[in-house]
């Protein structure tokens, strides 16, 4: 592993190993205003590697390792290194985090409490979460949500907001001057470009907030808001956590405790504007 | 058969929390997470305070509520429920 | 006495639901001889909670499928799906290539071929997927296509 680069973000630290310096380059880049792990020790260790040692420079095709593996992960070819090391810094979180339970959320705070979005791929997590962060709210993250089992409270992890077709167009609007990655277009999650976080989320993202609002969003319906059972909002979560189980009985009471705290609701909207108004209507009930 | 008896997790074995008409339980023992609906909730609370046969619990739930037209054979289907999820041992 | 059991709300409260913005989900106290239903003999009053393991690989990660698995690498693939020696008359050889989710999910959708395959053999093809067990190569990748990605 001839490159490396190190980052913190929020509570986890990373250390990440290339055979190239593509991707290493991009992370140092765009992870350039992010403090380095704490005491210069990371959490999580991440591989990005050739097969075979011609498969660096004969169609290089980038594999994805690190302390937490899976066997049938697909390797991308290197003009998507910087997705490839993305994604393997989401896998080691979702296989090997054991100090939050992870929730597969996208977070935004105000006044010291946050707003929680969940659901399905395409659902709007991401979108919603960038489109909240340039109306004043503090951006926590797009993809995990860390929930700290001993507090209640939910912590920042935000990562390079990966957004995907229609969305980078609707981040761009919303974030004229914000850093962007490259455009990856045609990878297997479609087109592909990453933002990063603004400053303030940035310079926050040591700062915890409590939980106060659950939404599951459902974009492309006309705008409608459902109350969700605390039944079923539990379940949804329990399948919306990537290490529910692993973390047993301390999983099962901060996320009855979670649910049994924070009122879940369901938000169906037809764009962005809608869902904006939907969501800040709800917040102002609380 | 007649006479088998129900046991529930032993003292401490459960963490109960109930949500709205459903109700999660975590099992310590298994680390597994069941949801629950009436009666299952109610059928462990009362296994909880020892054994019984399907009798017995039958007759124990008809003092605590009212049955309304619950049978016998729908106490057995619960109760066979729960052991299949490993909540309830039969002896 | 019933302290195996522990409540999150007030213990005074015991059927009571949590708070919420709505005000749904207040279950009542149970009284004595409030009615208990006990359900029909065929309804249901336990789900256990499977482990969202499939999300994480559906969510996080490219993955793939291959036909067969590495572990019976070689072995053929009959009609209906199941693993065979080499050779079997009438049952197809393995796919040269894993095949990608996104492959797996298309033809399980709208029952498209497998790319490389005809009709009969990516029929075969999908039958052995759908047989994937836990602890087969393939398995995870092919659970996370049946959950939702969130």
């Amino acid at each position: 592993m001839r490159h490396s680069f190190e980052v913190r973000i929020g509570p986890v630290g990373f250390r990440i190993g290339s055979d190239w310096r593509a991707p290493i380059a991009h992370l140092e880049t765009l992870y350039r205003d992010y403090p380095k792990p704490l005491d210069g020790v990371p959490d999580f260790t991440v591989r990005l590697f050739a097969r075979r040692p011609w498969r660096r420079f004969l169609r290089p095709s980038v594999e994805i390792g690190g302390d937490y593996m899976l066997p049938e992960a697909a390797p991308l070819p290197l003009r998507q290194g910087l997705l490839a090391a993305e994604m393997a810094m989401n896998l080691q979180m979702a296989l090997g985090a054991r100090r939050y339970l992870l929730l597969h959320a996208s977070a935004v705070e105000r006044d010291g409490r946050a707003l929680l979005m969940t659901g399905i791929s395409g659902a709007g997590k991401s979108t919603l979460a960038t489109l909240l962060a340039a109306r004043g709210w503090r951006f926590m993250g797009d993809e995990f949500a860390l929930l700290d089992p001993a507090t209640g409270l939910i912590h920042a992890f935000p990562r390079l907001i990966s957004l995907k077709n229609d969305a980078i167009a609707a981040a761009e609007a919303a974030w004229p001057t914000a850093r962007m990655g490259p455009l990856m277009p045609a990878t297997p999650k479609g087109d592909i470009r990453h933002m990063v976080p603004d400053a303030r989320a940035i310079a926050a993202m040591d700062v915890p907030a409590r939980p106060a609002l659950l939404v599951f969003p459902r974009y492309g319906f006309a705008p409608e808001i459902r109350a969700v059972q605390p039944g079923e909002a539990f379940v949804r979560m329990t399948q919306a956590s990537t290490n529910y189980v692993a973390l047993g009985e301390a999983g099962f009471r901060a996320l009855t405790g979670l649910i049994a705290a924070v009122p879940s609701v369901a938000v169906d909207y037809p764009d962005g504007a809608s869902a904006i108004a939907q969501v800040e209507a709800l917040w102002a009930e609380l | 058969m007649h006479d088998s008896l129900y046991h529930g997790p032993p003292e401490g074995g459960l963490l109960v929390a109930p949500l709205d008409e459903f109700t999660a339980v975590y099992h310590r023992a298994s680390g597994i997470t069941h949801l629950l609906t009436e009666p299952a909730p109610q059928i462990l609370a009362i296994l909880g305070e020892g054994a019984l046969s399907l009798d017995a619990l039958l007759d124990r739930l008809g003092l605590d509520y009212d049955l309304a037209d619950g049978t016998r054979e729908a106490l057995a289907a619960r109760l066979a429920e729960l052991v299949e999820s490993g909540l309830v041992e039969r002896a | 006495m019933s302290d195996e059991t522990r409540s999150y709300q007030d213990p005074a409260d015991h059927g009571s639901a949590a708070p919420s913005a709505d005000g749904v989900g207040a279950e009542a106290v149970p009284t004595r001889r409030r009615v208990l239903a006990l359900g029909a003999v065929t309804a249901g009053a336990v789900v256990s909670i499977r482990p969202a393991l499939a999300q994480t690989v559906g969510s996080v990660l490219n993955c793939e499928i291959p036909v067969p698995d590495p572990g019976r690498a070689g072995s053929y693939i009959d009609a209906d799906g199941k693993v065979v020696p080499a050779r079997t008359k009438g049952a197809f050889p393995p796919s040269s290539r894993p095949f990608k989710g996104e492959e797996v999910k298309r033809a399980m959708a709208n029952g498209s071929t497998l790319p490389g395959t005809d009709s009969e053999r990516s029929r075969a093809y999908v039958k052995y997927i759908r047989r994937l067990q836990r602890g087969q190569g393939g398995f995870t990748c092919f659970a996370s296509l049946q959950m939702p990605r969130g």
